[in-house]
């Protein structure tokens, strides 16, 4: 009860004050937008937005920055959706089965899927984030050190494998490709450096986001280009044919385990939303009776994604209210925010600050469900662009990759990387190799990487100690048997086939 | 310990130098300069950028930030921060290395760059290869425990601790090779006789996170950087890596009360312009970086972050002197450590 009225006195505060709801609504719109056009992010917006939230209240500055947070995660998708571009790197997965639902004339459905499950992800996460905070918390940093992230990403690794490729062999070989990517630049412990040829921007190792940018929005561009000059090429119907709430019920539990697997990622400081939105995607495939449609468009892909995404948002907020640990980058800024106003966010905010920490929870939460409600008019809006014809559209993806790629260090290599990416990807897709396994080797190899050598650190360089550590083992049997089990699909299973058949 | 005795002579004059506890507050170092400087020839006519080689969100990040804003406060001129992070500062040193020599570009950076340095001559030397217009952040380190902690509650207590480990205990720090965080870890535990895991954490939510989930027994870390867990009553600090304590931790030991006898290694961060510009250019921006770090916005942040604590202030003579001291006093201890000190 206390909550509720805790909850009712932060939305009375928020909508009681006229500027408080021009600033909720301008987070909203600017969340969404900022995550929509590729080039720039949430974070682009954020940067821009930090000096001046000294000019507002506390309240405002950092409900203003959750608000851009929660939209600005949803806005990511509608480019993944709709041209193969991920907004951030959170959107990837999305990508995955919404673009191809674009080309096969059904972008309004996918776009609709994922306003549609970011805001049940976002509200829910964002219940959950209201009544448990503190404890949730405590849990979280105490359960989860690294050799407990080590073995959600070998686990995460091992599903994955089976993403996107045609056989086994290019499944694991593509995972390779992006660990042996991941390992370029510093390495996590010593600092020495690696495969970096002596060029000191290779020092900083090969960043995602060209490399996601280089192998879906280039080589599909490419891809695309190959069809037109081959009379192949048919434009993606336009569609604005929304999901219906039973086609969506149909997948609820793809929804509830997102939910649950994006909370859980969200709450581990320095993991956030782009782990939650592969590890959602991967347990959809993993626990789907169709694994093959996966990759080819099927909304439940979307689903999984974007519902893990949107849900570690409210959840990247415990552990940075409660305990001062930010999950990402937005979530340090909001550091910033509060440090403007002479405040520290931590366990003294809730004793300190109570009405502002009620304001931001509210915030959150009507930021979520009015994903909702802009989300659609946006989506409606947006759909159109694919009037665009592919002459025109081509370039300006292309330019938009490149600023994209570009702004992240500025740095020009990382401009390289992306167009060799694209090339790279082009060849890799036509081999039946898995650029989405590419990926998520790069991005979770980086992870589990500087995890496993602080495991190994911790567990004094002896394996035997995670057999101490029970959810870290757990989460290794669990990789260990999906491995087998991919194994034995892969060449067992078929033996069998190959055995009746003769 | 000869180590001991050589850095002495190095560092002696950095010590005595920085110790200067509370001067900050009272009167600020750039008071004496005057209030408005005349643009050379109309320079700067446009924005100036910043590189800085960290992301916006860290220390690095905030500590432009807030220069940035104080300049333009003061000068009128904007600037524009240029955030390339990456190779732990190599990546933002090589692209402003690669920036004209005109003024219009200035760096901000940490002492990795010294270290560095220190580590491989060819890496661009701050004191030589840039002109520091201010060094406006120098801190001191501590260790810190949980509060709650009950195995051991101050340092006596858990260096028996970690004794009894026999090599188990673990400490959350940046332990990269020959960083200053290793260093001072290989001083402490060769005096105290101590063998300490450390584990390396290249982020601070992550590393601040180990301690409080009681993942590591202890953190190595900057006052500043902590002071929301040391507020809150999250973490207490068992040690302070200096001489003498300051008054803000009067009741946390020092190395002299523990009976350590080491020169302490300093983090610091300042601004820099590219040797070659022209003179009346250097003039001008040490003028406005210098006189901006006593703006009362920057004071104010620095306040916030326990960077009044000790001197942070340095000039351009200052900084010279405290990097090539500290670049003198790195390369000792490689040498000391067996790393290749090119």
């Amino acid at each position: 009860m206390e909550t509720f009225n805790n909850f009712i006195g932060g939305t009375v505060t928020l909508f009681g004050d006229p500027i408080g709801i021009l600033i909720f609504f301008g987070g909203v719109v600017g969340g969404m937008l900022f995550g929509a056009i590729p080039g720039v992010s949430m974070l682009t917006l954020a940067a821009i937005l930090l000096p001046f939230t000294a000019h507002l209240s506390a309240e405002h500055g950092i409900m203003l920055f959750s608000v851009i947070y929660c939209t600005g995660v949803y806005g990511g998708a509608i480019t993944a959706i709709l041209f193969n571009i991920p907004g951030a790197p959170e959107n990837a997965p999305t990508a995955f089965d919404g673009y191809p639902m674009t080309l096969d004339g059904r972008a309004g459905k996918a776009v609709g899927a994922a306003v549609m499950c970011s805001a049940i992800g976002g509200t829910i996460s964002c219940v959950i984030m209201m009544f448990a905070t503190a404890p949730i918390a405590g849990w979280a940093i105490r359960a989860f050190g690294p050799p407990e992230i080590f073995a959600l990403v070998f686990f995460g690794l091992a599903v994955a494998a089976s993403v996107g490729a045609k056989t086994f062999w290019k499944g694991w070989l593509s995972i390779m490709a992006g660990l042996m990517i991941a390992v370029v630049g510093l390495d996590p412990v010593g600092g020495i450096e690696r495969y970096n040829f002596d060029m000191p921007y290779l020092a900083a190792g090969i960043h995602f986001i060209p490399t996601i940018l280089g192998f879906f929005a280039v080589s599909e561009i490419f891809v695309q280009a190959e069809k037109k000059a081959t009379g192949a090429y048919k434009a993606p119907e336009l569609s604005v044919d929304f999901p219906t709430f039973k086609e969506l019920w149909l997948h609820k539990i793809a929804v509830i385990r997102s939910i649950i697997i994006g909370f859980f990622c969200g709450i581990l400081p320095g993991i956030g939303a782009t782990l939650a939105a592969f590890m959602g995607y991967n347990e959809a495939v993993r626990w789907s009776k169709d694994r093959l449609s996966f990759g080819k468009g099927k909304i439940e892909g979307v689903i999984s994604s974007e519902t893990a995404n949107n849900s570690a948002t409210g959840a990247a907020m415990i552990p940075l209210l409660a305990l001062g640990l930010p999950g990402g980058a937005l979530t340090a800024m909001m550091v910033g925010v509060f440090q403007m106003h002479d405040m520290e966010p931590g366990p003294l905010v809730f004793i300190n600050s109570p009405d502002l920490v009620w304001v931001v929870f509210a915030a959150m939460f009507f930021a979520n469900l009015s994903i909702l409600l802009v989300g659609f008019l946006e989506a409606k809006t947006i759909v159109n662009l694919l009037r665009i014809p592919f002459q025109f559209l081509a370039p300006m993806i292309l330019l938009l990759a490149t600023v994209c790629s570009y702004a992240v260090r500025g740095l020009v290599i990382d401009v390289v990387v992306m167009f060799v990416a694209g090339v790279a990807g082009f060849f890799l897709r036509r081999s039946g190799y898995s650029v989405a396994g590419i990926v998520l080797g790069l991005i979770l190899g980086k992870i589990g990487e500087q995890t496993f050598a602080q495991a190994m650190q911790m567990l004094h360089f002896e394996f035997t100690g995670f057999f101490n550590r029970p959810i870290a083992l757990g989460l290794l049997i669990a990789g260990f048997i999906t491995i087998g089990a991919s194994v034995y699909g892969a060449f067992f299973k078929k033996s069998d086939v190959q055995q009746s058949e003769a | 310990m000869n180590l001991r005795k050589t850095l002495v002579g190095t560092a002696i004059a950095l010590g005595a130098a920085t110790f200067t506890a509370g001067t900050a507050l009272a009167a600020c170092a750039t008071d004496g300069l005057p209030g408005e400087m005349e643009k050379p020839d109309g320079f700067p006519e446009r924005a100036l950028s910043m590189i800085v080689p960290y992301g916006p969100a860290g220390g690095s990040g905030q500590v432009a930030q807030a220069m940035a804003e104080a300049v333009t406060e003061l000068t009128k001129v904007s600037i524009n921060r240029d955030h390339k992070p990456g190779g732990s500062g190599t990546v933002g040193l090589t692209a402003y290395m690669a920036t004209p020599a005109d003024g219009y570009t200035v760096l901000e950076h940490i002492d990795d760059a010294s270290s560095a340095h220190a580590l491989d001559s060819e890496r661009p030397n701050p004191a030589e290869d840039l002109i520091p217009l201010v060094t406006s952040q120098i801190t001191f380190s501590q260790i810190y425990i949980r509060t709650e902690e009950d195995r051991f509650s101050d340092w006596p207590t858990f260096v028996e601790w970690v004794k009894a480990q026999d090599g188990k205990a673990t400490i959350a720090n940046v332990s990269k090779e020959g960083s200053m965080e290793r260093v001072t870890m290989k001083f402490i535990t060769d005096a105290t006789g101590m063998q300490i895991q450390q584990i390396s954490f290249d982020k601070g939510a992550p590393r601040y996170g180990a301690l409080a989930g009681g993942q590591v027994d202890a953190l190595f870390e900057q006052p500043g950087d902590v002071r929301k867990f040391l507020d809150s009553g999250m973490f207490k600090p068992i040690l302070t890596i200096l001489k003498d304590a300051p008054e803000a931790f009067a009741d946390v030991p020092s190395l002299t009360d523990v009976g350590l006898d080491f020169e302490p290694l300093f983090r610091f961060r300042g601004f820099y312009v590219a040797a070659g510009t022209p003179e009346d250019r250097v003039k001008w921006l040490q003028w406005a970086f210098q006189k901006a770090y006593c703006e009362e916005s920057y004071q104010a942040y620095n306040e916030s972050k326990f960077m009044t604590l000790i001197e942070s202030f340095r000039d351009t003579e200052g900084s010279k002197e405290l990097i090539t001291n500290t670049i003198a006093q790195y390369r000792d201890v490689y040498k000391e450590m067996g790393l290749e000190v090119k």
